[in-house]
């Protein structure tokens, strides 16, 4: 079922004539056709999450923009930069009219004046590509001025970032487009709220993933939709598949589909040679690739009891070849590449960790580098403005406690050289439990 | 009282002012939350993350709005699954924090362990040791011993100049960002921004020259470790040797409260010399900055040039034949003495010099440079009493005209900048484009030298401009001299000062006239009856005798050595041997602003108190004490013992310096925000122990009053081929006293002049072309022409005193050329 | 080529009407001032801080904070060679070293012909065609070694027949 990568099976989907004899922009007309609040419910009823990682409900979201304020934005977060995610350029290259149109029913549903696409710098192409297709829109009265004769204006621009992870991170985004240097900012008061948002308007961010849904969802009804996926999580979603795979790529899957059934019967792994997998590239807790994590449904609720997210669906895969105190460095070197610098924890952290673990990667390290790491991490996690902090924590937090045997065989005193425990480890972080 | 809302804070229920900042809040109930980016005159930014607290708020019941208790009957309090930042928490109804955790504990530990990290350890060598806010919290809350293996630090540049004045050091930076902000927020010379990014940010500027901000010292005053320090006291001494003596900025009417930090030197034979300034907080004047000039242009205290010793006809002598010759002189002079005061002389040495004057019957008190008139405007309607230009804000407005603040009183630009970005409309008048304009609400302009024309006729000829000023809630006028001459000036702030009563913004706080007179006591002429009109006098009809103090006529004024050539007796006192020097026969030493003990009436009328902060240079005393022991050669009664009884006698004697004695001055209250306590909050700049000073009030603060119509100066005629000649203020300068600040030379600009390019064009100038300048009296100069759009066909603004050249003193016009030089002869800086 | 140049009148003017301050377009054209110097020059930095009302210490900070402006001369073919993990699990890090070692050069290197500039940068979003790069900035992906030498000699080639193979 494809609700999304339609592209696969409509050729040419990219133009707007192909696009429209396919029920393209139906659905902007439908919307328009309603009040804004009703196409909010609508989205609301239909169940569908945020798509960029952290899952937040679309169309409470798009509810909590004052009705009022004279000027408000729809940015679309095209920054994918999230390690192994690869699935909004292919949306965007096959499908881009669905995104754009999507970006218009949330634009009419929060009366927005403008819509800005803000695409990670290496999708220039892509950038090209809707510039096109906008034009083309535009000229056909799907955006710009006075859309299908409503009155209504909306023009749709697109912005290039220029190598920067942290500017998917929605408020970074946002700096970055204002031209000031793309750091996240302090919330309250948050992009949906006046003063938090593209230049201090109210402004819904929402990531291309969601808002192609959103044609399907004007045009099927929300309870369709609801009958895709769980309970909790509705609708189909695109999973990247990534690392010692057979068939690596995109997969559009109902949410709920079990681990087991993505990675074995579509992307072809032997379920015996998976060691560790990264449901959500670099970000998420790792997990081992056992049969209770295989059997787990990819759906927001129940990566969760399993103690990682679906995030952004980005599944990395290892084999049994792989080291995971190699898997850490890997991931930290990405994220002390990509801290923003603006926080210490995050700052400094991040370079430390990088450090240590090159030494004990050269063999040079401690057993007590390991619990020297894992404290660090600890102390970085649930410090920081934004969740890169978190992020970076985790990839050395869950590999120690689910592989420790790997960074154990890096540290192992030679047994010359075996000396009492310079000093005692220090205390931990003590996480408190959430109210 | 002003609205607040309960708190609670380690199980204590508090009242504070509602919406406040939590650090601010806490702070003000004695929990100390440490901070490092946070800073009390700037928005929270939220970064450092070491003001983390745990956080929750009291439950209510949705529809009772009740407060929900738990089983032991306390509230219920929904906690926050983690910590949160204090900083970036405003205050209200029911938020919970607890600071005393081992949770909040450990998290202070942990981010300090973290920006120890990178921080290399070496306090010892620091600028900033003894008074670190990083060494003092890491104290406090810091890991007992290091884990970053050491070959894992990161090596970074020691030493990067900003500009001339501040210096990096990147090792030590812990990106807080206060400096950055600083620079953007505050003074809006966003000259300083982070480069890269994670661990590799650093703080650049790209600006030319570098760092280039009349402000930029501030930056190494809240800079929360030795990163940024100033060129001046880099590596000069160690904070924990200094002493911090009270003091008033010598170059403004902004009257900046500053601390002069003294040492016992080594170059100074063992004595104490001042090693560097610092703003001393003062919320009314200056708050807690100060401008570049008044942090480094110290430096003329100790100049070898100053003069050491009296000297009669050509050669030394000691302080009793000096005083005797100069009373001689006087004596014989009788009435026919007349005085000229400068700005720089404190409140008591003004009053020792018009009682001398009063004793020989003489009654021609000048003021010296006679540019600004109208500061008995000021007097009647300058701003009210308890003014404070940092409460100015929405619905409020601030007229300046004819003024290029920026350049002549820098920080009442600063905070007037501020007051525009607290909502405050800013309008700002002149012929040409100012600084300020960049900042301005509406930019107004009028033809050269129509200033006072243009505010009188503000009501006929812009009624929207004028209802906005007679709308506004409080109404602020800054009216300068740029463009006009002594009569025009004095015109303009009677127009100025008519407006002001018209519409009924006088007599009240936050209303009123202000003026960027020039030196630092322009008002304490006035009260003292020095006025720049009987300067014209004394010019026109030069007296037999006439007493000069601290007053450099001959490098101000052109005319001056046609005029003086009239005077018979010259009596000098002065800081520096000058060219006055030679035609004076009693030339006598004085101390300067940092040795002496006084009082300077800044332009908002605030009079403050200045300490002795080091000795005399060779045998200079107190001006007062001079003419007082002149006086008592002439048998006008015995001298004061000091400026305290100086002061009291005034205090006695003049009416508007009443209440003024020395132990009023030195009065002081608790200042928000509380800066000084500890280092890491506000920074550096010192609590003020010196005094708030007392403002004396203005006329209109007691009384009606009424001012007349200005009588309207007849325009300047400009002959044909002519242009109209306007001097205009460079804060940095080629000036006497400001020579001795080398380390600001190379940003002194080569001499040059402000061209309209049509103008230009017409005389066949292109830019950086020589050109000369001949005045109807004085010598011609030569400068650099640029070229600049703003300035009106038909005039050329021309910095003074940025050749040693006299130029004219106000407006006048004169004749302009392109001159042909060898490229070796160009315009020379000195 | 300075911004001025009448060629980006255009484009510079269709940027600047995106935004409703100025500023915002300081990031399209820092990519025009790269385009027109070859690298975000002193230059390219002052004209954008110019044309979009800027401090120039704000666009070069700018200019710094992200990975696809460059500060500093590079070879005519930037090679951003994906190395993160996924890349990595298939054998990115081999592939990049052995394309160092064919060209001759270090991590941010160019290559003594003054051609190709080797970095290493993260996720691409191509990881199912691993190993993969951006050759300024244009996808090149599912490559190997052997197909690399061959591009590159063709590149070689292409530059030696217009009888310019020195410099860029
Ligand atoms: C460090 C960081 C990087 C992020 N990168 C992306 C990204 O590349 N694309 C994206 O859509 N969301 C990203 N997000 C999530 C966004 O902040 C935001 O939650 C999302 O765009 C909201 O859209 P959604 O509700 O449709 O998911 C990132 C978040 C963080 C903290
Ligand atoms: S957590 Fe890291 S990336 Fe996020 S704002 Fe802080 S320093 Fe920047
Ligand atoms: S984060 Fe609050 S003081 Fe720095």
């Amino acid at each position: 079922m494809r609700l999304l990568l339609r592209g696969r099976d409509i050729p040419d989907l990219h133009q707007l004539s192909v696009y429209q004899a396919n029920g393209g922009y139906e659905a902007l007309k439908r919307a328009l056709a309603m009040q804004p609040a009703e196409v909010i419910d609508e989205v609301k009823a239909s169940g569908l999450r945020g798509r960029g990682g952290a899952g937040f409900p679309a169309g409470v979201k798009w509810s909590f923009i004052p009705q009022n304020e004279p000027i408000k934005y729809v940015a679309v977060n095209a920054d994918e930069s999230e390690t192994g995610t690869f699935k909004d350029r292919e949306i965007m290259e096959d499908n881009p009219h669905q995104m754009i149109e999507g970006a218009l029913i949330c634009a009419w549903a929060i009366q927005a004046t403008a819509v800005y696409i803000y695409l990670r710098g290496e999708f220039w192409d892509i950038g090209d590509l809707l510039e096109d297709c906008i034009a083309e829109a535009e000229a056909a009265g799907f955006a710009g001025k006075n859309i299908l004769g409503s009155g209504w204006s909306c023009p749709v621009y697109t912005h290039l970032g220029a190598g920067a992870y942290i500017c998917g991170e929605e408020s970074a985004m946002l700096s970055s487009l204002e031209g000031v240097l793309g750091q996240p900012r302090v919330r309250p008061p948050f992009p949906a709220q006046k003063g938090g948002g593209l230049y201090k308007e109210a402004t819904v961010v929402n990531n291309v993933e969601t808002l192609t849904n959103v044609p399907w969802i004007l045009s099927n009804g929300a309870a369709a939709f609801r009958a895709i996926g769980t309970e909790q999580s509705a609708g189909t979603k695109v999973f990247c598949v990534s690392g010692h795979v057979p068939r690596p790529g995109n997969y559009e899957l109902p949410l709920g589909t079990p681990l087991r059934e993505l990675l074995v019967d579509h992307a072809g792994c032997d379920p015996e040679n998976i060691k560790a997998i990264l449901p959500s590239g670099g970000s998420g807790p790792i997990v081992p690739g056992t049969d209770e994590v295989l059997d787990t449904p990819l759906s927001y609720e129940a990566m969760q009891d399993l103690g990682t997210i679906l995030g952004s669906a980005s599944i990395i895969v290892m084999d049994n070849t792989v080291d995971m105190t190699w898997v850490a460095s890997k991931v930290t070197k990405f994220f002390t590449h990509e801290s923003c610098g603006k926080c210490t924890p995050c700052r400094e952290g991040t370079y430390w960790l990088d450090k240590v673990l090159d030494r004990i990667l050269a063999g040079e390290g401690k057993p007590e580098d390991v619990q020297l790491i894992d404290n660090v991490a600890k102390n970085m996690a649930g410090t920081t403005l934004c969740a890169l902090g978190d992020f970076a924590a985790n990839p050395i937090i869950h590999t120690i406690s689910n592989f420790p045997d790997d960074f154990n065989a890096h540290v192992q005193p030679k047994p010359e050289e075996e000396k009492p425990a310079a000093s005692a480890p220090r205390r931990g972080r003590r996480r408190r439990a959430s109210a | 009282m002003a609205e607040t809302v309960t708190i609670v804070v380690n199980d204590r229920e508090y009242q504070v002012a509602a919406g406040a900042n939590l650090v601010d809040a806490a702070r003000s109930i004695g929990d100390l939350i440490p901070v490092f980016c946070y800073h009390p005159k700037m928005d929270p930014v939220g970064m450092c993350r070491m003001c983390l607290v745990e956080m929750g708020s009291i439950q209510r019941d949705r529809g009772s709005g009740e407060v929900m208790l738990d089983e032991d009957g306390k509230p219920q309090v929904r906690w926050f699954p983690t910590l949160q930042t204090a900083c970036t928490t405003n205050v209200y109804e029911g938020l919970v924090i607890r600071t005393d955790t081992q949770e909040v504990d450990l998290a202070r530990e942990n981010v300090l362990e973290f920006l120890l990290t990178s921080h290399p350890l070496d306090c010892p060598i620091c600028d900033k040791g003894g008074e670190c806010p990083l060494q003092n919290l890491t104290m406090e809350h810091g890991p007992g011993k290091t884990r970053m293996v050491f070959g894992d630090k990161l090596n970074l540049d020691k030493h990067v100049p900003l500009g001339e004045l501040v210096f990096l050091d990147e090792e030590r930076c812990i990106q807080c960002a206060r400096c950055v902000r600083f620079q953007d927020e505050i003074v809006g010379d966003d000259v300083l921004a982070f480069h890269e990014r994670g661990r590799s940010l650093q703080i650049i500027t790209n600006s030319e020259p570098g760092f280039d901000s009349y402000f930029s010292g501030n930056t190494t005053d809240i800079c929360p470790v030795g990163a940024l320090t100033t060129a001046d006291f880099r590596f000069g001494a160690r904070p924990w040797e200094l002493t911090d003596v009270a003091s008033i900025d010598p170059w403004d009417a902004a009257g900046s409260n500053i601390s002069l930090s003294t040492r016992l030197d080594r170059d100074a034979d063992g004595r104490a010399i001042v090693k560097r300034v610092l703003p001393r907080q003062n919320e009314y004047v200056n708050e807690i900055w100060i401008s570049d000039k008044a942090r480094f242009g110290h430096h003329f205290s100790r100049s070898a040039d100053r003069l050491a010793w009296p000297t009669t006809g050509e050669s030394r002598a000691t302080w009793a034949e000096a005083l005797e010759d100069a009373a001689g002189r006087l004596r014989e002079a009788g009435e026919d003495l007349a005085i000229i005061a400068g700005s720089g002389l404190s409140n008591e040495d003004l009053y020792a010099l018009q009682q001398l004057a009063q004793g020989l019957g003489s009654s021609r008190l000048g003021a010296w440079p006679p540019t600004h008139g109208g500061a008995d405007l000021i007097a009647q309607v300058g701003v009210g009493q308890g003014s404070n230009l940092g409460a100015l804000g929405s619905g409020d407005v601030v007229l300046v005209i004819a003024a290029d603040l920026e350049e002549e009183v820098p920080l009442w630009r600063l905070r007037i900048k501020q007051a525009g970005d607290r909502g405050a409309l800013l309008l700002v008048a002149n012929s040409r484009g100012t600084r300020l304009d960049d900042f301005a609400g509406r930019q107004l302009r009028y033809p050269t030298g129509d200033a006072a024309h243009f505010l009188a006729n503000l009501q006929k000829e812009d009624e929207e401009i004028h209802g906005r000023l007679r709308d506004a809630n409080n109404l602020v006028i800054v009216a300068g001299a740029e463009g006009l001459d002594l009569a025009g000036s004095r015109a303009l702030m009677q127009a100025a000062a008519r407006i002001l009563v018209e519409t009924g913004h006088v007599g009240r706080p936050n209303n009123g006239l202000l003026s960027p007179l020039p030196g630092p006591n322009g008002m304490g002429l006035h009260y003292l009856g020095f006025t720049p009109e009987n300067t014209i006098g004394i010019m026109a009809e030069p007296p037999k005798t006439l007493l000069v103090a601290q007053a450099d006529l001959l490098a101000d004024d052109p005319s001056a050595p046609a005029w003086l050539v009239e005077v018979d007796n010259i009596i000098e006192l002065a800081l520096f041997q000058d060219s006055l020097g030679d035609r004076a026969q009693v030339v006598l030493p004085i101390q300067s602003f940092a040795e002496r003990d006084g009082s300077f009436t800044s332009g908002e009328r605030r009079v403050q108190r200045l300490y002795r902060a080091q000795g005399p240079v060779g045998e200079a005393l107190p001006a007062w004490q001079v003419v007082a022991r002149i006086a008592e050669v002439l048998g006008q009664g015995r001298a004061k013992a000091s400026a305290a009884a100086m002061m009291l006698e005034m205090s006695q004697q003049v009416p508007a310096f009443e209440g003024c004695g020395y132990r009023e001055l030195a009065w002081t209250e608790k200042q928000d925000p509380p800066v000084g306590e500890d280092l890491w909050y506000g920074g550096t700049a010192l609590l003020n122990r010196g005094g708030l000073g007392v403002q004396i009030p203005a006329e209109a603060d007691r009384s009606r009053v009424k001012v007349a119509a200005p009588a309207l100066p007849s325009r300047q005629k400009v002959d044909k081929g002519h242009l109209l000649i306007v001097p205009v203020t460079r804060l940095y300068n080629r000036e006497r006293a400001f020579r001795a600040t080398d380390i600001v030379w190379p940003r002194v600009p080569a001499p040059f002049a402000l061209l309209n390019p049509d103008d230009a064009q017409r005389l066949g100038v292109d830019a950086d072309d020589t050109i000369e300048i001949e005045v109807a009296d004085g010598p011609a100069v030569q400068v650099l022409a640029r070229h600049d759009d703003s300035v009106p066909a038909g005039s050329l603004a021309l910095p003074r005193h940025l050749t040693t050249t006299a130029m004219p003193l106000t407006l006048s016009t004169g004749r302009v050329s392109k001159v042909t030089v060898a490229a070796d002869a160009r315009v020379s800086e000195t | 080529m300075s911004l001025h140049d009448p060629r980006y009148k255009a484009r510079i003017a269709s940027h600047l009407a995106k935004y409703p301050d100025k500023r915002s377009a300081v990031m399209p054209l820092l990519y025009i001032a790269q385009e027109a110097y070859g690298w975000v020059s002193p230059k390219g930095v002052q004209e954008v801080a110019e044309i979009c009302e800027m401090d120039p210490t704000q666009v070069k900070s700018i200019a710094g904070f992200y990975t696809m402006y460059s500060e500093r001369t590079k070879g005519r073919y930037w090679l951003h060679v994906c190395t993160d993990l996924p890349c990595a699990l298939n054998g990115a890090e081999t592939f990049y070293r052995e394309l160092q070692d064919y060209l001759g050069v270090e991590e941010g290197g160019t290559s003594e012909d003054g051609l190709f500039t080797v970095e290493h940068v993260m996720c691409l979003a191509a990881c199912d065609k691993a190993p993969m790069l951006q050759c300024n900035f244009r996808y090149m992906e599912s490559l190997d070694m052997e197909k690399m030498k061959a591009w590159i000699e063709e590149r070689r080639a292409e530059l030696e027949a217009a009888g310019q193979g020195q410099g860029a």
